[in-house]
């Protein structure tokens, strides 16, 4: 069986390498049957290699600790749906779970627009391929997960050798989160490199107009969704594991996750300007490149131990690879771009500062700043060591100081660039547009500061957060006020209405609320406190509202852990609440002991209670209890902005309905005067 | 909505402020836990870390004695290194870390300003821009423009 997967994954390396042979040959040659078995061959590689994982995870499902991995990474007592999760808990594992992703999406790309774009579609199938060789080739000689255990007799005969069990699972990685987080987070990932692989086509084809925007648009928009939703998941992860009270620390692991995210958000923005105006050609060609060169970058930070974080893997060489990787990707891409720099030339000029384009343009900088800002932490204690001998550490108070005026900027923009139209806004429309949004945002901020409110960050995020929420609410008032007045409906059914006309615009009005939800989330943060205590039975501690009553403490055992757990109840205004039950659980297999949190949430605040250990004076348990403030604001935001991202890659309906019908397009198109100006009227209103 | 929110947790940040251990956990936010889990100090919640407890037990001695916050964070460097600093100090090579996220936008901006002002210059002496239409649509605009005048 082990044969069988490896078998697998190295026929899936020679079917890449022959669709990007047969892909270059095909286009060079213009041989229409080399291109077809190209794109044939770069499908295939995604049923090569789901043999291959669907072979590994036989082997932790069946507990076969002959192989060195499922050794290394599960053990008999383990639950099974972490033992399926103990795939991607290794380098290699992970390495091979990040080639069966991209294969996924190369196939449904590649599967997808089999009759479409025959012009595109050559490049896009040798540029995945490049990217599938690369991928497969770690997993087939670098560093392979079928690896077995045992060696050479001294006859010379190789011998299998099997362990009784294995080493276990990481135990913080044994959270039902682990299970979804890093497949999410690979999905984002490795979905950038359908837009990476379009855009490099686009260029080197010089294929005609803005097609491969349209094409990669809800790919790109998946990505960053998926994206978005892993980073969620990992920072819950980390509230709910790492037991310090936070979902952000500004790991560098987390922070090379940010770095993709915030480079795709920016190419979902500026892309808007080349579909509607023909702008910023090069600059969104360079946006992809560099989000998919990040999400490289991140794999490197990760993997090659360059720079030390909770969640980096072993430092190891692989890293190398990843850098002659990254060079080769920049090389090329420059490459491209040189060579048909003058097929990027921009069709339009801007007309005026004050308007749509401008706020694409400035949102870009900022983003871009946050994102250098936050690469440049990153890899400061590297460039320190370097130049001074000596490192250094760039922990949260750097980024903190750096990037919250930065977010908070950005915050503002999202507020004002839907208020801005394109072109050109004239100052009258802008002063009717902001006045009362603005001076609600200032009402609201001098009202928390009468009660109290004194965080300055946090007083300027509420401002903005009911200044931009507003901004949203009153496009979505006046969009569906002309369509309830007209057609005689009420305002939500017009709303609904509104929505499903233009979603990509009103799903981007969705995710910017769901971005201002995070924000007061994250904003609530400036209130956090905690208090430590040693507790026995009977004893108690005050947090907040809360009375934390310490019932007793007892021991728990099953076959993967043993566990000391403290029981306690909490009271508010002298009624009981709730029972807590915070843990320190020790791991056999693994011989390592890791904390369970209790939280028990609630949309004003989380009472977060950690059971910290013994003193080391007195033996006594120590119980740490955080009360933090609107935590849960950030998760409902990020299911909101799930929805909202959802919502925007559904098609219009009213496009929906004027498209299906070809006569009536007809009809349409020879009606006087109307349908024309109407359709141009159309293309521009749109978004 | 999230006035309402942010309002009714506000009275916590002038309790959270009177605890009496908030020095200490204000200077610790400037340090970090040295056992390599790579969390702030104050933070630190590392199971069977031997390095936090001890460190946070010196910090709360030496706040005790009023030692200054300079000095302590001084002591703290030359006992355990400068990895110990949660921020780099903003001295020497260092304060390239402070200046660079400054510089790079500021950097950015003119840049942008000038992308921004030859756009504008050209858009001046080219023929009025607009919305991407296709010769098609153009030339049946046109044509439909005409019979109505004829008519």
């Amino acid at each position: 069986m082990d044969i069988f997967g490896s078998f697998a994954l190295l026929l899936a390396f020679i079917a890449a390498v022959y669709a990007f042979c047969a892909g270059i040959a095909g286009i060079v040659t213009r041989r229409t049957l080399l291109t077809k078995s190209a794109h044939n061959a770069g499908m295939a590689v995604f049923g090569l290699v789901t043999l291959a994982v669907a072979s590994l995870e036989y082997f932790f499902l069946t507990d076969n600790f002959s192989m060195e991995y499922v050794a290394a990474h599960s053990n008999r007592a383990l639950p099974a749906y972490y033992k399926f999760a103990a795939l991607w808990a290794g380098q290699e594992g992970s390495l091979l779970w990040w080639s069966f992703l991209l294969s996924t999406y190369v196939f449904f790309a590649l599967f997808l627009n089999r009759k479409k774009h025959p012009e595109l579609m050559p490049y896009v199938v040798v540029i995945c391929a490049g990217v599938q060789i690369f991928f497969l080739t770690l997993n087939n000689f670098v560093a392979s997960p079928f690896n077995v255990l045992g060696g050479p007799d001294a006859s010379g005969t190789m011998r299998l050798a099997a362990l009784s069990d294995g080493r276990g699972l990481n135990p913080l990685l044994q959270y039902p989160e682990m299970v979804i987080h890093p497949p999410i987070l690979y999905l984002g990932y490795t979905g950038f490199t359908i837009p990476f692989a379009f855009a490099l086509a686009a260029l080197l084809g010089r294929y005609p107009g803005e097609k491969w925007i349209h094409v990669t648009r809800k790919w790109t928009m998946l990505a960053w969704c998926f994206q978005s939703v892993g980073i969620l998941l990992g920072a819950h992860w980390a509230y709910a594991v790492l037991g310090w009270g936070g979902y952000w620390a500004w790991d560098p692991v987390e922070n090379a996750s940010l770095l993709p995210w915030i480079t795709g958000t920016a190419f979902l923005h500026s892309v808007m300007m080349q579909e509607k105006r023909g702008m910023m050609k090069v600059w969104n060609v360079w946006l992809v490149f560099t989000t998919f060169m990040l999400c490289i970058l991140g794999t490197l930070l990760t993997r090659s131990g360059v720079v030390s974080s909770v969640h980096a893997f072993a430092q190891s060489s692989i890293g190398n690879w990843f850098v002659g990787f990254l060079a080769l990707v920049f090389i090329v891409c420059f490459w491209a771009y040189w060579l048909n720099r003058d097929y990027l030339r921009s069709d339009n000029q801007l007309d005026s500062l004050v308007s749509r384009e401008s706020s694409f343009l400035f949102n870009n900088l900022i983003l871009l700043a946050a994102c250098f800002s936050v690469l440049w932490g990153t890899l400061f204690p590297v460039l320190s060591e370097w130049v001074q001998g000596n490192k250094i550490s760039v922990g949260p108070p750097f980024f903190n100081k750096v990037n919250i005026p930065i977010a908070l900027f950005l915050l503002f923009l999202t507020g004002v660039g839907p208020l801005l139209a394109w072109r050109k806004t004239s100052l009258d429309t802008l002063k009717r547009n902001f006045a009362w949004p603005l001076a609600a945002g200032i009402i609201a901020g001098v009202i928390a500061a009468i009660f109290g409110f004194r965080e300055i960050y946090a007083l300027i995020c509420l401002i903005l957060s009911v200044f931009v929420t507003l901004t949203i609410a009153s496009e979505f008032y006046r969009g569906a006020r002309v369509i309830a007045s007209r057609d005689h409906t009420n305002l939500l059914t017009a709303i609904g209405e509104l929505t499903m006309r233009n979603t990509r615009r009103y799903g981007g009005y969705i995710v910017h609320f769901a971005m201002v939800l995070i924000f007061i989330g994250v904003a609530g943060s400036a209130f956090n406190r905690d208090v430590q205590m040693e507790m026995g039975a009977g004893q108690s501690l005050k947090i907040g509202p809360y009375t934390v009553l310490c019932q007793n403490f007892d021991r728990l055992a099953n076959n993967n852990f043993e566990s000391e757990r403290a029981t306690l109840e909490v009271f508010r205004n002298g009624k009981s609440e709730m029972m807590l039950y915070p843990e320190r659980r020790f791991f056999l297999a693994s011989q390592v002991t890791e904390t369970m949190v209790a939280v028990q949430t609630s949309p004003i605040w989380d009472l977060y209670v950690v059971y910290a250990g013994r003193s080391p004076e007195t033996g006594k348990p120590v119980i740490h209890a955080y009360l933090n403030p609107l935590v849960k604001w950030i998760w409902f935001g990020g299911v909101v902005l799930v929805l909202g991202t959802l919502l925007a890659m559904l098609p219009n309906r009213r496009t929906a309905l004027v498209l299906r019908p070809a006569e009536t397009r007809e009809r349409a198109w020879s009606e006087p005067r109307t349908s024309a100006v109407g359709a141009i009227a159309r293309s521009d209103a749109h978004d | 909505m999230g006035a309402f929110a942010l309002a009714a947790i506000a009275p916590l940040a002038s309790v959270a402020r009177a605890q009496e251990s908030a020095h200490a956990k204000e200077l610790g936010q400037k340090l970090m836990c040295v056992c390599g889990c790579n969390q702030i100090l104050g933070s630190c919640n590392h199971v069977g870390c031997t390095y936090s407890h001890d460190m946070m037990k010196e910090l709360e001695d030496r706040i005790a004695r009023n030692e200054p916050d300079d000095l302590t964070l001084q002591a703290f460097v030359q006992e355990y290194g400068p990895t110990v600093l949660s921020s780099p100090p903003a001295k020497g090579f260092n304060r390239i870390a402070w200046i660079a996220p400054i510089v790079f936008p500021l950097v950015a901006l003119a840049l942008l300003w000038d992308v921004v002002r030859r756009w504008k210059h050209r858009g001046a002496v080219a023929t009025a821009s607009g919305p991407r239409v296709s010769a098609d649509l153009i030339a049946r605009a046109q044509r439909e423009s005409n019979k109505d005048n004829e008519a």
